[in-house]
Order: structure tokens, then sequence, then C-alpha cells
């Protein structure tokens, strides 16, 4: 038995994780939809934790997922905050497009 | 074995890929949020490979469900219609974000490529695999097949390029042993601004002993709940009690901006 060519390795993951940033990336630069915003933040912030439990493995070491862990929480606390933002906005403008939310008064 | 891991590699990944293009193709939220869910399983599917079973079980609990049931419910809760979701733009600005992805991916293939050592790892791999053999000949029947380990260096002290499940395994076993004997002192690897010489004393769960005293069997294993909440509660404490304050603010404050009126 030979070694097999593409056991994925660490940088495997960091390209899967790079690339779905990347399109995350381009989802908050096309959408105007803010709930669609906010699901391409979740790509992004879940294509970073990829990273670091990526990094955590290859070290041999636990700080990675801990901090997974925390971008968890925070993303959970986002979500939360967000969304109301989202219900206010739209009982307000009757539309979710983040271009006519211009202005910081209501 | 390696070749199931290839496989189930290249599917999540595929998956992550695809569902994360849906979401932002699909012009209906609904839609993008349920590309969103499947995105969130392959995604736990890859920590799973890379034996993150814990992150990959709170993946599931957390973003599968209770951050997108809060999306669905919101998306119903709104009931868009086609002219609330909002006007397409212009093509241009399309190509120009499109341009902005391809140049960052770009960027970071560049930046990861220079990491590794190619060469190296094909040869690690297969000197692996010819130990591996000599094992499994030598081995009785019923003893073949136990992974020989593969532990390929980085370009970056302390980072492993290529890493096989029993190599992991043995690392961490390595690095456990040496906290617990003393010959590895993490004060003065991970705290050197404050007093390298400073003695590290292991918390007594990875010392191996209970806190009244006497020792307990085996207790550390990768990936599992119990050497991360070890570090939860011991390292990272304030950060964590940080967190339940977080939880809290967001809870108070979702509650005060969607509420009509108090």
């Amino acid at each position: 038995m030979t070694a097999l060519p593409l056991v994925p390795t660490l940088e495997h993951y960091l390209l899967v994780a790079s690339l779905t940033f990347a399109i995350g990336l381009v989802g908050v630069l096309i959408k105007r939809n803010a709930i669609s915003l906010f699901m391409c933040i979740e790509i992004m912030l879940n294509s970073v934790n990829l990273v670091f439990i990526a990094f955590s493995k290859y070290r041999v070491d636990f700080d990675g997922h801990v901090f997974a862990f925390f971008v968890m929480a925070v993303a959970a606390a986002e979500a939360a905050v967000g969304l109301a933002i989202i219900i206010h906005i739209f009982r307000h403008y009757r539309s979710v497009n983040v271009d006519e939310a211009s202005e910081l008064r209501l | 074995m390696p070749v199931l891991e290839t496989v189930f590699f290249f599917v999540f990944a595929l998956g992550a890929v695809v569902a994360s293009s849906a979401v932002v193709f699909f012009r209906n939220p609904l839609y993008s949020a349920i590309a969103l869910i499947g995105g969130f399983f392959c995604f736990a599917g890859l920590f799973v490979l890379l034996s993150a079973h814990f992150m990959a079980v709170v993946q599931v609990l957390v973003y599968g469900g209770a951050i997108m049931v809060l999306f669905v419910f919101i998306i119903m809760l709104l009931n868009l219609r086609e002219e609330e979701i909002g006007a397409t733009q212009h093509r241009f600005h399309h190509v120009l974000a499109v341009a902005v992805g391809i140049v960052f991916f770009a960027f970071t293939a560049m930046a990861t490529s220079g990491l590794f050592d190619h060469a190296q790892i094909a040869e690690r791999r297969a000197a692996a695999a010819s130990q591996q053999e000599a094992a499994d000949a030598a081995a009785p029947e019923g003893e073949r097949g136990a992974t020989v380990a593969i532990r390929t260096p980085s370009r970056v002290p302390g980072l492993y390029a290529d890493l096989n499940e029993a190599g992991l395994e043995d690392q961490y076993a390595r690095q456990v042993a040496a906290l617990r004997d003393g010959t590895d002192n993490p004060a003065a690897r991970k705290y050197r601004l404050h007093d390298a010489n400073k003695k590290f004393e292991a918390p007594p769960l990875l010392q191996g002993k209970h806190a009244r005293g006497g020792d307990m069997e085996e207790p550390v294993s990768w990936g599992t709940v119990e050497p991360i909440s070890l570090l939860l509660v011991n390292r990272f404490v304030v950060p964590f009690e940080l967190t339940a304050l977080l939880l809290l603010a967001a809870i108070v404050g979702a509650v005060i901006i969607a509420k009509k009126r108090l």
C-alpha cells in the first residue's frame, strides 16, 4: 500500500476555510437584504472557526477549540441582537433593505 | 482508514463550499437559510475529521439548532414580499464583489502555500507507509492495521503540516506526560512577558490527580469535553465568565430593541 496523495493536511483545511470565507465576503458585498447579510456573516464566522480548530489540531493544543467556543457564544449573542434590530428596522421602514436604513435617526 | 478520511474530507469540503455559494446565490432568504443549515452540518463534519468532537456537537446544537431556528423564525415572522427584499444591484457591483472575493482567496492561498514543504510531506508519508507494511507483516493476524504515527513539521515551529490520528494522540500524550513530570513549563512558554522562571503548576485534573489526593486513571483524550472544560475553568475562566455576562446583555438588549413599548 502506498501513501495516498490526498489525505487532508493542514493546508487543505486552510484552503477550504479561506474559500468559504471569500464566498461569505462576496455575499456580504452583494446582498442588500439584512437577513441574508447576517447569514453571510455567519458563514464567515464559521470558516474562521474552522481555521481555529485546524490550527488547534496541527499545533496539538486546545486553545483554538476554546477560541472557537467563544466565537460561537459571541455569534449567538450577535444573532439575537441583530435580528431584534432587523425587526425594528422592518417595523419602521417596511423593508429589510439595508440601503434604505441609511439614517441614524428614526 | 486514510481512504475514508479523504473521501469524507472531500464530501464535507465540497458540501461546505456549495452550501455557502447557495446562500449567496439564492435571493429568497428562506432558501438561503436552508442552504446554510446544510453548510453548518458540513462544517461540523470537518470538525469531526479534525478530531474536535465536542466542537462538532456544539456546532450542530448552537448553529444548526439555536441560531438557525432564530433565523427561520424571523424570516417567517416578517414574511417578506418581493419588493421588500430590495432591488438587485447593478451588474458592475456584482462583478466588483466577486473580484474582491477572488483576490482575497488568492492572497490567503498564497500565504498558506508558503507554510508547507510538500516534498517533505510526501517523503514522510512514504516512509510511514513502508513502516506500516513492515509492522503489519511482522504482527500476528489479529493485530494488523494499527496505524503508524505521522508527524511532519511545517516551516513554523510547533506547527505540524501533516498529522494523522495516531500522530496526534501520540504527541498529545507526550505533552501531557511532560506537563505531569515537570519537564515542560508552560509558564516559560506562554507567559514569557510575566515571569519566565516561575514554575507552572498544572491544574490537578491535568496532572491526573483528584482534588482530594490520589491518582485517577488516564484523564485526558483529544478533542472531547474533558480537556476543553479543563481549559475553560482554568486558564480561560475570566473570558468564560464574561461570555455569560455577554449573553445576559444580549438577551436584555434583544428584548428591549424588539419590544414595541416597555
